[in-house]
């Protein structure tokens, strides 16, 4: 069967725009409400740490997910890491360009088996490398809303 | 059983433990702006209707004058033949009545429930229709079967969208004979 109508213009497409409003808010749970508000009233990092399969959890799980043990032992693991992987972004999510490249990382926290994604500042693109000591640059605390943005990010240590 | 009793896992929040920012909380709205390519026949629906007017597509297999219109026969397997304009008027198919807004916020003690319908357009097969709100009609008068009319944008306002009808409302019986009279174009 052959084409019923052909298009002979390319002004003849039409599309329709629309938007889905959709907007969530998030709860941090029982061990990350405990995190963050260390984050945010003591500028430093909770862990959860299982004896019994020697794993210590960054961000803090309230149970094991080894051995499924409930976990209600916060531990103070302070702010210093090492960097495990970076990747350095030039554009924002909408796709515009990047006032200044950012270098994203996963950050180790020493001392733990886990770790943060956040941005490096106050590191070139030339120094960067692989287990490069860092340390967690805060707001200052009248600024922090417990959450994920009241660390800058990491920076080195001096 | 009342929530409060149930033997259920997990940490229950109230509205005023997040009014009162008693937990913490992050919020994040996502961009989930799209553009839908329309085809060919809905294309063409939505700039007829720019022009206050309704388009179908008709089947000459199974004769269906078919609304909304569309390029292929799901019933024949075939492509569609020919365009048809059908009437901006029509009956009552189903309702429904509404007394939450799109996004389930109550409606205000002023404002009257919303009628949903579907609407069998005149002119095209019967069962054939689209789905729109009425008005100028109480949630108690509505009923299955009534005729209505629609009731356009002004032109200059037409957009091209389904909303180029603001709703359809009741053909009363002085009316219906006024608008026969009135009907040849």
């Amino acid at each position: 069967m052959a084409i019923t109508e052909r298009m002979t213009k390319t002004t003849t497409p039409t599309y329709w725009e629309g938007e889905i409003p959709v907007r969530y808010v998030y709860t941090f749970g029982l061990a990350g409400e405990k995190f963050f508000r260390a984050i945010m009233e003591k500028g430093t990092f909770l862990a959860t740490r299982c004896d019994a399969c020697d794993v210590t959890f960054l961000p803090p799980k309230i149970y094991c997910d080894r051995c499924f043990e409930a976990l209600d032992t916060f531990v103070d693991v302070g702010t210093v890491g090492h960097v495990d992987t970076f990747t350095v972004t030039f554009k924002n999510m909408d796709g515009s360009d990047k006032e200044r490249p950012r270098i994203l990382a996963m950050v180790r926290i020493d001392g733990t088996d886990g770790g943060i994604i956040h941005y490096l500042e106050g590191i070139s693109i030339e120094d960067v490398a692989l287990g490069l000591p860092v340390k967690a640059i805060f707001k200052p605390k009248a600024q922090r809303k417990g959450g994920i943005e009241d660390i800058i990010g990491f920076g080195p240590i001096d | 059983m009342k929530l409060e009793d149930c033997k259920l896992g997990g940490t229950h929040l109230k509205s005023s433990d997040f009014e009162k920012c008693k937990i913490l909380t992050t919020e994040w709205k996502p961009n989930l702006g799209y553009a839908w390519d329309d085809g060919v026949a809905i294309g063409r629906y939505l700039a007829e209707l720019k022009e206050g007017k309704i388009i179908a597509r008709v089947c000459h297999e199974c004769r269906r004058i078919m609304l909304p219109p569309r390029m292929f026969c799901e019933l024949c397997f075939r492509p569609t033949d020919e365009w048809a304009y059908v009437q901006d008027t029509g009956v009552v198919n189903t309702f429904s009545i509404a007394r939450v807004n799109w996004d389930a916020s109550r409606r205000g003690p002023n404002e009257p429930p919303l009628i949903p319908a579907v609407i069998e357009i005149d002119g095209a097969t019967k069962g054939m229709g689209i789905l729109h709100m009425l008005a100028e009609v109480g949630p108690d008068d509505v009923k299955i079967g009534m005729k209505v009319r629609a009731v356009w944008k002004k032109p200059e306002d037409r957009t091209g969208a389904i909303t180029d009808i603001l709703y359809f409302k009741p053909i009363r019986a002085a009316a219906s004979k006024k608008a026969a009279a009135g009907k040849k174009r």
